[in-house]
């Protein structure tokens, strides 16, 4: 079913759907560091690819870790596929999985197969089987002479790839990226993104690549903690790019 | 990262590293009565004796002895000077004998099948929270974060160099410790995404819906 | 503080003090097995900026690796034999000093941090570590605890200009990045 702007905060969530996926923010206020982040948040996130788009320090960072639990809410609530984030608690990864802008704050192993791995030992998988499994993803994806090779000999690009796959596998609903590609060329992204567009997960990208995001379901502009913009991509993105090239021309050294 | 371990397929290789350990834990004890210097050094050479099926890999190993003979020769000629003499040679004889013991067990054991030997005994101390899970993903963090570190420390010194023509010196750590400790918010942050330091707990795993088997009581090495 | 962000700091640290044994910029060059580099100064600093507790933690994680057969003491040794030579005594001694130095941290609360991280240093990295060096050397070496001190208190200078380099670095990183000084939160 697909949601219309109408429709788009139902009050009572298909409670106990095993299949339901979507995100539902209520009035969320967060604090961080002193400062309010986030304004009265309401949000009803179930299109099947989102991009969050904003300045520096709108609170996109903060709003998507409110989804995995990574932060709390001050006030308001947050649910995820029909249940409360804080009832959900270490079950997380198994609904949300979620990708950083660095690479190399994600890899923790040496090599690649047991990067891929240890998402699945997490999930209790015995190191045999998921020595298994993460071969088996390499060889899906044509890259199964990688197993045994030290993550610091790959590309930055084909770290991310790592990083995907080692999140994909442990079979996530939803997969939240925080800027991932911000740092791959053009080709690269581009083909990343394609690879995106193909999962079943629902997917919710920050991006400052607005062209990358203009064929998304629904775009949710962020500024100053407030949802300002939020509907198809043609009507958000131009609005945001006019007042961000405004604001390009005002800019102060404070105000970076 | 390289470890200390020599691959090779001889009898040592194929013990299983409890079985090291307990070895060398009984035969270091057996070792502290000897009085005799004579006997201590014929269980040296024993010793020696023991790491000829390693081959011609062992040479390095062998040079990086070469402090503790400094050492050993310096210990002696205090003893002499002491007027101590086979204690001293006693103690040196004993030095070689348990250090070249101990090597051993590390050159012939893989860093893996000896943390899994070492758990174990670390049961107790799941009591104030060091879960053999965690201790695991600390030893892997710390073989992760010290390559990265060294590159920082290359890194920032060659950004000195280039600014100050003078090689870095001790003024490097803090930067080094600054960047290193920003990091390490972002891997916290990271490792919680995917099930945290004490991974996914058991109800909420799936149950056996496609292909991640869930690991059941009989299954060994969760 | 999480258990996720605790555990990875005391990892870090672990890290940090077995990189500053590999960098060779950092080395004092001595020969023998007694550790005088840079590392005993990372030592110190994980108790300093940690505490006694997750200062102490990281220092016998990083032991524990080095048993495992890693080669991360000064100078690139490490395995069950490092255990086994006459520093053994330093190398118990080090997460004791690290203890150490963390409790003189909370003790000092109230003073700057560059002095209370300088008398952290001396307590723990210097005088709690050598009554273990010197005891373990002792011990393993046959001699008597005095001729044990007196082959050791050459190292002593070098180890007190690691303490006030310690305490400077402390210092320099409590600025640069208040929250990492956690013995103080």
């Amino acid at each position: 079913m697909r949601l219309s702007r109408k429709n788009l905060f139902p009050i009572h969530p298909e409670a106990g759907s095993d299949r339901a996926s979507g995100i539902v923010m209520r009035d969320v206020v967060l604090s961080r560091g002193g400062r309010r982040v986030l304004k009265h948040i309401n949000l009803s996130l179930t299109e099947r690819r989102i991009a969050l788009v904003g300045a520096n320090g709108s609170g996109k960072s903060s709003l998507v870790r409110l989804i995995n639990g990574l932060l709390t809410p001050d006030a308001g609530s947050v649910e995820v596929c029909g249940q409360a984030v804080t009832d959900i608690g270490r079950a997380m990864p198994r609904l949300v999985g979620f990708l950083f802008q660095n690479p190399d704050h994600q890899i923790i192993f040496p090599t690649v197969a047991e990067e891929i791995g240890y998402g699945l030992r997490q999930l209790g998988v015995t190191r045999r089987e998921a020595a298994a499994r993460a071969l088996a993803v390499l060889q899906e994806n044509n890259c199964s002479d990688w197993a045994e090779r030290p993550v610091s000999s790959l590309s930055e690009g084909q770290k991310q790839l790592v990083c995907i796959l080692a999140v994909l596998v442990m079979a996530p609903r939803i997969l939240v990226l925080d800027e991932h590609f911000a740092s791959l060329d053009l080709a690269t992204r581009t083909s990343f993104l394609a690879r995106i567009d193909a999962l079943d997960q629902q997917v919710i990208l920050i991006s400052h690549d607005l062209e990358a995001v203009a064929h998304y379901d629904r775009a949710v502009w962020l500024d100053g903690g407030r949802v300002v913009g939020d509907g198809p991509p043609a009507e958000v993105l131009p609005r945001y790019r006019a007042l961000a090239l405004e604001r390009a021309g005002v800019l102060t050294p404070e105000r970076l | 990262m390289i470890s200390a371990y020599i691959s090779g397929g001889g009898f040592l290789h194929r013990l299983p590293a409890g079985a090291k350990l307990a070895g060398l834990a009984l035969t270091s004890l057996a070792l502290l009565p000897v009085s005799d210097w004579r006997v201590m050094g014929v269980v040296l050479v024993a010793v020696v004796a023991l790491y000829l099926p390693l081959g011609r890999a062992v040479l390095p190993t062998f040079k990086g002895l070469r402090p503790l003979l400094v050492l050993a020769a310096l210990l002696l000629a205090f003893h002499i000077y002491l007027g101590t003499a086979e204690a001293g040679w006693l103690a040196v004889l004993r030095l070689f004998a348990m250090v070249l013991m101990a090597t051993l067990v590390t050159l012939t054991t893989r860093m893996q099948d000896m943390l899994d030997a070492l758990t174990p005994a670390l049961g107790p101390l799941k009591v104030v929270g060091l879960k053999p899970q965690r201790l695991a993903l600390a030893v892997t963090l710390v073989i992760r974060f010290t390559p990265l570190l060294v590159g920082l420390g290359l890194v920032l010194g060659e950004a000195h160099l280039a600014r100050t023509g003078r090689r870095g010196n001790l003024r490097l750590v803090a930067p080094i410790a600054i960047q290193a400790l920003r990091t390490a918010d972002r891997v916290a942050e990271a490792i919680a995404a995917r099930g945290g330091v004490d991974g996914v707990p058991p109800e909420a795993r799936p149950r056996g819906d496609g292909p991640l088997r869930r690991a059941g009581p009989d299954d060994e090495d969760t | 503080m999480t258990k996720d962000r605790s555990l990875v700091h005391i990892a870090l640290y672990a890290a940090l003090i077995a990189a500053l044994g590999l960098m060779p910029k950092f080395d004092i060059p001595i020969a023998a097995g007694i550790p005088v580099t840079a590392q005993s100064l990372g030592i110190m600093l994980a108790g300093i900026m940690l505490g006694p507790v997750r200062g102490a933690l990281a220092v016998l994680l990083f032991l524990f690796v080095v048993a495992l057969g890693a080669p991360l003491l000064a100078g690139g040794r490490g395995g069950l034999g490092a255990f086994a030579g006459p520093s053994v005594g330093f190398l118990v001694g080090f997460p004791v000093a690290a203890f150490v130095c963390g409790l003189v941290m909370r003790a000092t609360r109230a003073l700057p941090v560059f002095p209370a991280a300088l008398a952290a240093a001396i307590g723990g990295g210097v005088i709690v570590l050598y009554a273990f060096g010197i005891s373990g050397l002792a011990l393993m070496a046959g001699l008597d605890l005095d001729a044990a001190a007196r082959a050791v208190t050459v190292f002593i200078p070098g180890d007190l200009i690691k303490a006030v380099a310690a305490a400077m670095v402390a210092q320099s990183i409590a600025r640069g990045l208040p929250s990492a000084l956690i013995s103080r939160t």
